[in-house]
């Protein structure tokens, strides 16, 4: 294999023209409706496994926005065989616990009863809980202690754990649910029984810490961080009908109200057979694996009826969105635009105008950061999703510059692609970066079986192999159309960003008030400099050249000037005053 | 680094015609344990790649590990270098992390920084340079390997004849004062300060931050000095994986270190005089709902004759990911936090601390550090089950190939063993790693938690909004002060620029 792809690189490359790297993708449907894919890959005595569930949370509804995320973290807990030491006992306590938080739930209803009239300020706090709800409460922490006790704790990780497997781990998406692990090449029998047993029979014990460890995952990434609500929020103004507006961690009321029932039901909807794709990576060998795998996951039956469809198509944009925002960070804006979805043939043209506009030689952070320097860093970022896609630019704004000015630039930087089309060098520079990535994703098993998982995610593995060669195959014409088709002022948001009040430096030095962006460093590096000197004849004699020079007529050089004779005599008194 | 064989493709459209899915099936649906542990596993033996294999001593001065591996046309060299932040003159603080940074990015003598940066993006390569701490300042290229020797022109210029042109140089203070600005947004940048402030005193150059009046200080020519000082061959180690043949890139590495301009001084080691703060609780007031908690404690150095079992004893503590006490305890028992875990890291030139740590909403607080420190007391006090001490080792033991997994880490690898002398020390370090796991025994992990974990004597750091994890949780009553050594002290926030205490 090796030499063969070799002598294909060589080829290429002495043309100059556009070379693509296959990854050799075995494929296969088990007669119950799961899809298989293999890869066979001697690098190391190890194998990467995972499957992708063809569910995230566009799949859901309002109501259980964040249930897709949670039942991620379910498929972690067990079977009736793993993580309890008696599982009949198990599954009672959890049918007793389900009655008692049947309680809690009227109680529940009536907390936000007295929300809505105005008797309470915030349910979520441990005050706002009723006397019913509290007794209740110490009925069903009974249950959990009772529990604990049967409980073999986390036995699911502790089992690959042992087994020396590594990079555990899940993901949830708009689109999808991803599920992966390494182990050791000599252990895909344990893989195919550990996923094979979840997926057959999993129980979801513990169903209600978890949704409390969820919502500190929500307070981790989005209510705790500086801009996570903001992003949060202008997202839900970006999609107006389409199911991508909630946040895939769920709105913060609806993560506390999700019943276990609802989950049972989500994985009898979602988690059958046909609408999950199952991944191998590694050192193995494909006839092996393929019948061990058959031999396990065959055991799942095939779910009665389909699992639906996201059918809500998001509506036309017809009127520019604002979105001014103060945090606790730096000047910024963010401006985003509808695309297109996954696999769009437009879409190869979007990643490749992403490329043209990133990076060091990029356009952005040559108009923006270099050039005009109105921003510190600036950046474009395409999102072709499963069911729809959407484009940003964004950019920091340097020190005294404006929000508008930094905005005005991005547009500028669009709009010159709109007029003149790319110079074929710049467009060549793009593509042989294109072309070199097809290499650089190949260096690791487990990342071949990640960018697997994702595209598979999005509706199709088979574009890791075909996407290389519409890369290339874009032209400058493309780039300009695609930019005048999505780029109008009606398809975009924006949003913009000023430091909250109060949140900043203390500032600086007051002296340096008024300066121009490009004056203050200058300035501050200066008066950095007068207060390290020592020698007080030597300020003296600066003082006296600056005002026997003068600073001229113009006025910015007149300022400058009066704060460094400020500097220098401050530092002479300050010199003069030391025993 | 084995290949994927040759007959890989002609194999995979031939297997639809050796597997039958049915006759698989009906052959082996009752044959499924109801326990992984019924299951048979092959064996599987594994040696590590040995050092002395790879390392070549160049004649131009620096020694290099070259790991071949022609599975794709790519290449990878890294030289690092010895400096480090400690090496910062007096009054030019700042000077090792931007000569690190604008090596690359403040162009060459033949090229500008724009023209150097236009023709790596050209031949997609990717050229690179940071600052590092314990393990060296690398200097990164990867590329084609059809570009391989006008890559290594570039980084022998790099090396040689770094340009720091001013506007880049402006730019990159610029950049880094916008950076600074931003630092006490975040509560876990604002942890991550103070964290190590407290770990080994503020003075410490691990601990110490850069303020916006000693980066305003700093001219092109402060960097340009500190090159000429420290970046030549008997500092630096280097490292080539990828698409390549042994001898050839050894006269290629040879050639780019030869005759080089100019001769500085060889580094001197790094300081270890770190001081941790006196045991207390110290909150920093931030207004954010999930308060960040950090238990700190004097740690090793990685070469202590106990660091295998300090390794062992930590990852059934909190270094173990779920199969840890600590996230047992705080995230499945209690929905506490999503993550809650230690570390006891290991210092190279210095003891680096012991912190375990978590996030959690700011009533619960006080509970969930006070279920850590209980944990560390049940380590100190109780022996290990045997099923943990098995888990642990297991772990470790049978996941080792994982470090040798691609060319690059390989090579990487032996580069910092080499740079940090461990190579010098112990030439067999990896070869006999899995058997100083296996000889870990419930008593080494009982002695060792005893020796170094006393929650009394803890340094606890907490950012959060105050008021509210000092009101605590009605169903679980417990108090910051009742933590460590029930000493609570407020530390300000502090001016981002200038890091003196905001009132």
């Amino acid at each position: 294999m090796k030499r063969f792809l070799r002598a294909w690189a060589c080829v290429a490359m002495a043309a100059g023209a556009a070379w693509a790297q296959k990854i050799p993708v075995f494929e296969k449907t088990l007669p119950n409706g799961f899809k298989l894919l293999l890869v066979e890959r001697h690098d190391e005595p190890r194998i990467a496994g995972g499957w992708v569930a063809h569910v995230g949370s566009a799949n859901e509804r309002p109501g259980i926005t964040g249930i897709a995320h949670l039942f991620e973290h379910m498929m972690f807990k067990g079977t009736p065989t793993l993580g309890t030491k008696d599982a009949t006992r198990d599954l009672a306590i959890i049918a007793e616990q389900e009655k008692l938080r049947d309680g809690m739930r009227e109680e529940e209803a009536k907390m936000r009863a007295a929300l809505r009239r105005g008797d309470v300020e915030d349910i979520t706090r441990p005050e706002a809980r009723t006397e019913r709800y509290r007794e209740l409460e110490e009925q069903f922490k009974k249950l959990v202690e009772e529990q604990r006790g049967l409980l073999v704790k986390n036995e699911f990780d502790r089992i690959y754990t042992t087994a020396g497997a590594t990079k555990m781990n899940a993901f949830t998406t708009e689109d999808m649910t991803g599920y992966f692990i390494e182990v050791p090449s000599n252990k895909l029998e344990l893989w195919c029984w550990m996923e094979s047993e979840r997926l057959l029979r999993p129980v979801f014990r513990e169903f209600y810490a978890e949704r409390d460890v969820v919502f500190e995952e929500r307070r981790m990434r989005t209510e705790s961080t500086p801009t996570g609500k903001f992003y949060e929020q202008f997202n839900a103004m970006f999609w107006d009908a389409h199911p991508y507006h909630w946040p895939v961690i769920g709105w913060p009321s609806d993560i506390p109200a999700i019943t276990k029932r609802q989950a049972d039901d989500f994985y009898s909807l979602f988690y059958q057979p046909q609408n999950i794709t199952l991944l191998l990576v590694g050192d193995f060998k494909p006839a092996d694996a393929e019948a061990m795998v058959a031999r396990y996951f065959g055991r799942i039956p095939k779910g009665s009826q389909p699992p639906p469809e996201v059918t809500t198509l998001e509506i036309q944009s017809i009127a520019e969105k604002r979105y001014n925002a103060e945090a606790e960070t730096n000047p910024q804006v963010d401006a985003m635009w509808r695309t297109v979805a996954f696999g769009h043939k437009d879409s190869y043209a979007l990643e490749v105008l992403e490329q043209l506009l990133n990076g060091r030689t990029g356009r952005l952070y040559k108009g923006l950061v270099l050039g005009s320097k109105v921003a510190t860093d600036a950046s474009a970022f395409h999102a072709a999703k499963k069911w729809a896609g959407f484009f940003d630019l964004s950019a920091e704004v340097r020190d005294g510059q404006s929000l508008d000015d930094v905005e005005k630039a991005l547009y500028t930087e669009l709009d010159k692609l709109a007029q003149q089309p790319v110079p074929a060098e710049e467009l060549q520079k793009v593509k042989n970066n294109f072309a070199a990535a097809e290499y650089r994703r190949l260096t690791s098993t487990f990342g071949i079986l990640y960018q697997l998982i994702q595209a598979e995610g999005l509706g199709d593995w088979s574009e890791i192999n075909n996407a290389g060669a519409k890369f290339q195959a874009v032209t400058a014409a493309d780039v300009q159309r695609v930019v005048r088709k999505y780029f109008t002022p009606e398809n975009r948001a924006v949003a913009r960003y000023t430091r909250k009040a109060g949140t900043g430096a203390s500032d600086e030095d007051p002296d340096l008030a008024g300066l121009s962006g490009d004056q203050k460093p200058m300035v501050r590096q200066l008066a950095g400099r007068i207060r390290d000197m020592k020698d007080v004849a030597q300020l003296k004699g600066m003082l006296a050249a600056m005002q026997a020079q003068g600073a001229g007529g113009d006025p910015k050089r007149q300022q400058v000037q009066k704060i460094i004779v400020r500097k220098v005599e401050a530092r002479i008194a300050e010199l003069e005053k030391k025993p | 680094m084995n290949m994927i064989p040759a007959r890989l493709l002609s194999l995979l459209a031939s297997i639809a015609s050796i597997a039958s899915i049915g006759s698989m099936k009906s052959m082996a649906a009752d044959a499924i344990p109801d326990r992984p542990e019924k299951l048979q596993f092959p064996e599987l033996r594994y040696e590590p790649p040995n050092p002395a294999n790879h390392r070549v001593l160049l004649a131009s001065g620096p020694v290099a590990y070259l790991v071949p591996d022609r599975s794709l046309p790519l290449v990878t060299v890294t030289v690092l270098v010895r400096s480090g932040a400690y090496l910062d003159p007096v009054g030019k603080e700042g000077s090792a992390e931007f000569t690190a940074g604008l090596l690359v990015r403040g162009g060459i003598a033949s090229k500008t920084a724009e023209q150097l940066e236009e023709r790596l993006a050209f031949l997609a390569a990717a050229l690179s340079s940071g600052l590092g701490e314990e393990t060296g300042s690398p200097v990164t290229l990867n590329l084609l390997s059809k570009d391989l020797p006008e890559g290594l022109a570039l980084v022998r210029e790099v090396l040689t004849a770094p340009r720091f042109q001013e506007d880049r140089f402006n730019l990159e203070r610029d950049q880094a004062l916008q950076g600074m600005k931003q630092r006490n947004d975040d509560s876990s940048s604002i942890q991550a300060m103070e964290a190590r402030r407290l770990a080994y005193g503020t003075n410490f150059p691990a601990a110490r931050v850069l303020t916006a009046d000693a980066l305003n200080r700093l001219t092109p020519d402060d960097l340009r000095a500190f090159h000429r000082r420290w970046y030549h061959p008997a500092n630096f180690v280097v490292s080539a994986s990828g698409d390549f043949d042994r001898a050839d890139m050894t006269a290629r590495l040879e050639k780019l270190f030869a005759d080089w301009p100019f001769k500085g001084d060889v580094t001197p080691p790094m300081p270890s005089n770190t001081q941790m703060a006196p045991g207390g609780v110290y909150v920093v007031n931030k207004d954010v709902n999930q308060g960040r908690v950090a238990v700190m404690l004097p740690g090793v150095k990685r070469d202590d004759p106990d660091f295998p079992a300090i390794t062992v004893m930590n990852d059934i503590l909190g270094g173990g990911g779920f199969t840890s006490r600590l996230m047992n305890r705080v995230r499945s028992d209690e929905g506490l936090a999503y993550g809650a875990g230690s570390s006891f890291p290991g210092g190279i030139a210095y003891a680096r601390a012991f912190q375990a740590g978590l996030s959690t909403k700011s009533r619960t607080v006080a509970y969930a550090t006070r279920i850590v420190l209980d944990e560390m007391n049940r380590m100190a006090n109780q022996p290990v089950t045997d099923e943990e001490l098995n888990t642990a080792k297991r772990s470790f033991v049978d996941s080792f190939p994982g470090n040798f997994n691609t060319a690059s880490k390989v090579a990487s690898l032996f580069a910092a063993d080499e740079l940090t002398g461990r190579f010098a020390q112990q030439p067999n370090y990896w070869s006999q790693w899995r058997s100083r796991i296996e000889s870990v025994t419930k008593d080494d992990v009982s002695r060792v938690a005893k020796k170094h974990l006393h929650p009394d004597k803890a340094v606890i750091l907490v950012v959060g909004q105050k008021e509210e994890i000092v009101k605590g949780h009605p169903d679980h009553p417990v108090k910051l002060e009742q933590l460590a050594s029930g000493k609570v002290t407020e530390l300000p926030l502090r001016d981002p620029l200038t890091q003196e205490p905001l009132k």
